[in-house]
Order: C-alpha cells, then structure tokens, then sequence
C-alpha cells in the first residue's frame, strides 16, 4: 500500500461518499430504527471505501445494493440475539418499527404491507428513492428487464390491493377506508 | 373512479411518496458526516482487508454467490454421505428401542476435505435430528449422549454416537466431546453433522438452533 495510492484513494471517496451520505440514511430510515440504520450506515460507507474501485460512474444504486446487504446481515444478528434474549428473560424486547409518515395513508400501508415483500421492496425503490428499473436492477442484482417486469406486476398487484381495500371499506377512496 | 389516485403509474408513484416514513428525516449534522467518513477511511488503513480485497478480488462478491457456492458444497457432501448410506444405514432402526430407554444411533461424520460453509439456520433446519444433550461417557469409538432437548427428530433417551478409530479421529477433530459437557448436536441420514452444525453448547449455536427451528 503506497500513500500515494492512499491519496488518491481518499481524493475519490471524499468526492463521492458525501453525496452517497443522505439517501443511504433516508434509505435506511425507511426501513429500520435510527440505532440500527447509524450502525449499517457505517457498515455501508466501509464496503464502499473497500470496494471504491467497484464504484461504478453513478455509484448510488450500487451504494443502495450494499446497503440492502448490510441491513439484512445486521437483522440476522439482531434476530439471533432476541431468540437469545427470550431464552434468557423471557421477554421479547419492543420491536423496532420504522418511524410513520406524519399522515398516514391506511389503505395504502396495508395494501404494502400485504404485498410479497419483494414486490413491496421494488414498489419503495421506485417510488420512494425514486429509481428507474434499470438501478432497481443494480440493487437487487438482478437484470433490467427483470427488474422492468417485476416491477410492473408488483404495481398492478398493488392496484389490486388497493382496489380490494375499496371494496371492503365500501369507500371509494377515504382516509378512514379501514374496515374495523 | 377518478379519483382514487393509482390509476397511473404517475399517481401511484405520488401516492407512494406522499407516505415516504423519511420524507421528515432532518438531514445528518456535518462534523457527524465528516467525522464518519474519516473513520471509514482510517478504519481500514492498518486493515489488511483491503489489501487482501484487491488481490484476490473476491470480496466484490454478492454474499448470495458464497450462499449459493457453500449450498452446493453441501449438496455435494449430502450425496456422497447417502450414498455411504445404503450400505450401512445408521439411522435408528424402530425395532432397536428397548421397554427402559430408547436409544438414537448415530454414526460419524464422513471424513471430507470439502470445505466448511458459515452454518446457516436454513441449512441447520434440514437436518433430520438436532437436540441438546450432555456427555454421560466417552468409550472406545463410542459416545453417549444424554439429550435434554429436541430441535427436530424422535425424541429418545439416550443419543449415541459410533465411530470407527479413524472415524471418530475426524470427529473428534470436529467435535470435541467430553464427558460432562453439554452439546448441541444435528445429524442427517444417521451421521453427525460437522461443520459448525454441532459442537460444545454455545449461546451463538443455541441462537442459530433457535432459529432453525423455531417453536
């Protein structure tokens, strides 16, 4: 390892992480609790300074892909250790639930929530980081024209949702359309 | 229905991101940011990872590729254990169990030279016997078990496990029974399984028991 590599290394990644920085913490805002999204964060820039050379030209959507790795590495211990914790204290410690938005759209969040999880991953990569297909791709490591196919049966099954929700709420479209 | 706001791609993509749960996240505090990404950067300075990453260029591989590899290590290593098998079947036979206590025969992992894969629970959860037990007596070629807990299989009174001289060289290399100690054992088709799938009580190993099977 030669400094000036070194240099050169550290010129480049503090080019490109900071702007990489807020939609990796909104990323993982989204989908876990603030102590566990500052963990992954971390974990997430050190894959990429690592793998800084494997940065493509739009580096984000593969800084999202490490991300999503890095989550699902963090979850798998944080799993491990609550069977470990019940074990011990018999006591399950509070889920950690991602922070709603301030108005919350019921039927919306409950169409999501009865999505495959894969297809309601692919429906807040596009809509909410706001992805195309094609860096939907990069993230799930998958091709674009899966990506593009997924992604266009993943909206129509949350259309369908949608459209049972109506039904059963007997609303067309209310903000209490949640049948109790 | 006009209005119900998913008709479009267009609409349902604004309906989605009207509920984006980090749409309010304030942006991060900027010492915070910058303090950050120093200590990515310095963390791996005196890291041999990096240097290692760039030689061998394995690290850019997607965990699922090492998921899929060591899934097939396994694969490969089961059909050859079954194939041993056939000839010599270690599972317990139903007509072995006596009226005072029952008994699990086992036998000894195959001796291998493939790889060992991280243990996973998927991999834990197809094993057809995983229990806790403790060592009541190591003899020549066998070891007795005294199980308090059944994962997955036949619940019995007793787990032995049998081993030729050499046999039992490669297990105790893998697992290291001694009397008096508590284990967590999984085994499929008879044979004890190695490779991080049993071994000396541990609160990461019971976790992963937890895990594979669950209830």
């Amino acid at each position: 390892m030669r400094p000036v590599v070194d240099d050169d290394r550290r010129a480049r990644f503090e080019e490109l992480a900071p702007a990489l920085m807020e939609p990796l913490r909104r990323f993982l805002a989204r989908r876990t609790d603030a102590a566990t999204a500052d963990d992954v964060l971390a974990d997430t820039l050190l894959v990429c300074w690592r793998r800084l050379d494997e940065l493509p030209a739009a580096p984000l959507p593969f800084a999202y892909g490490v991300a999503r790795n890095c989550l699902a590495n963090a979850e798998r211990g944080a799993r491990r250790q609550q069977r470990v914790a019940a074990k011990v204290a018999s006591v399950d410690p509070p889920r950690a639930s991602t922070p709603g938005p301030g108005e919350k759209d019921h039927p919306l969040a409950d169409a999501l929530e009865r999505l495959r999880p894969d297809d309601a991953e692919l429906l807040r990569l596009w809509a909410w980081e706001q992805l195309t297909p094609a860096e939907i791709a990069t993230v799930l490591d998958i091709t674009a024209n899966a990506a593009s196919i997924r992604l266009h049966r993943a909206r129509e099954k949350l259309r369908a949702e949608l459209r049972k929700n109506a039904l059963v709420s007997g609303h067309e479209e209310s903000r209490e359309g949640r049948s109790s | 229905m006009t209005a119900d706001g998913w008709n479009t791609d267009d609409e349902l993509r604004a309906r989605l991101h009207a509920a984006d749960p980090a749409s309010s996240l304030p942006p991060a505090d900027p010492s915070r940011v910058a303090r950050l990404l120093e200590d990515t950067m310095s963390s791996s300075n005196d890291g041999d990872l990096m240097t290692r990453s760039r030689e061998t260029g394995t690290h850019g591989r997607n965990p699922l590729t090492w998921l899929v590899a060591a899934a097939a290590v396994l694969l490969i290593a089961g059909a050859g254990a079954y194939g041993l098998m056939n000839r010599d079947t270690g599972t317990p036979a139903p007509g072995s169990t006596t009226a005072t206590s029952t008994v699990t025969e086992l036998s000894a992992p195959v001796a291998s030279s493939a790889k060992c894969m991280v243990p996973s629970a998927e991999v834990l959860g197809q094993q057809s016997l995983a229990f806790e037990g403790t060592v009541q007596e190591v003899t020549d070629g066998k070891v007795v078990l005294n199980p308090t807990n059944f994962y997955a299989g036949d619940v019995t009174d007793l787990v032995t496990v049998t081993a030729s001289t050499a046999d039992l060289q490669a297990l105790v290399g893998a697992v290291d029974f001694q009397e008096g100690k508590n284990y967590l054992v999984s085994a499929s088709d008879g044979r004890v399984s190695v490779c991080g799938l049993s071994g000396p009580w541990s609160a990461d190993l019971a976790a992963l028991y937890q895990e594979a099977f669950p209830g």
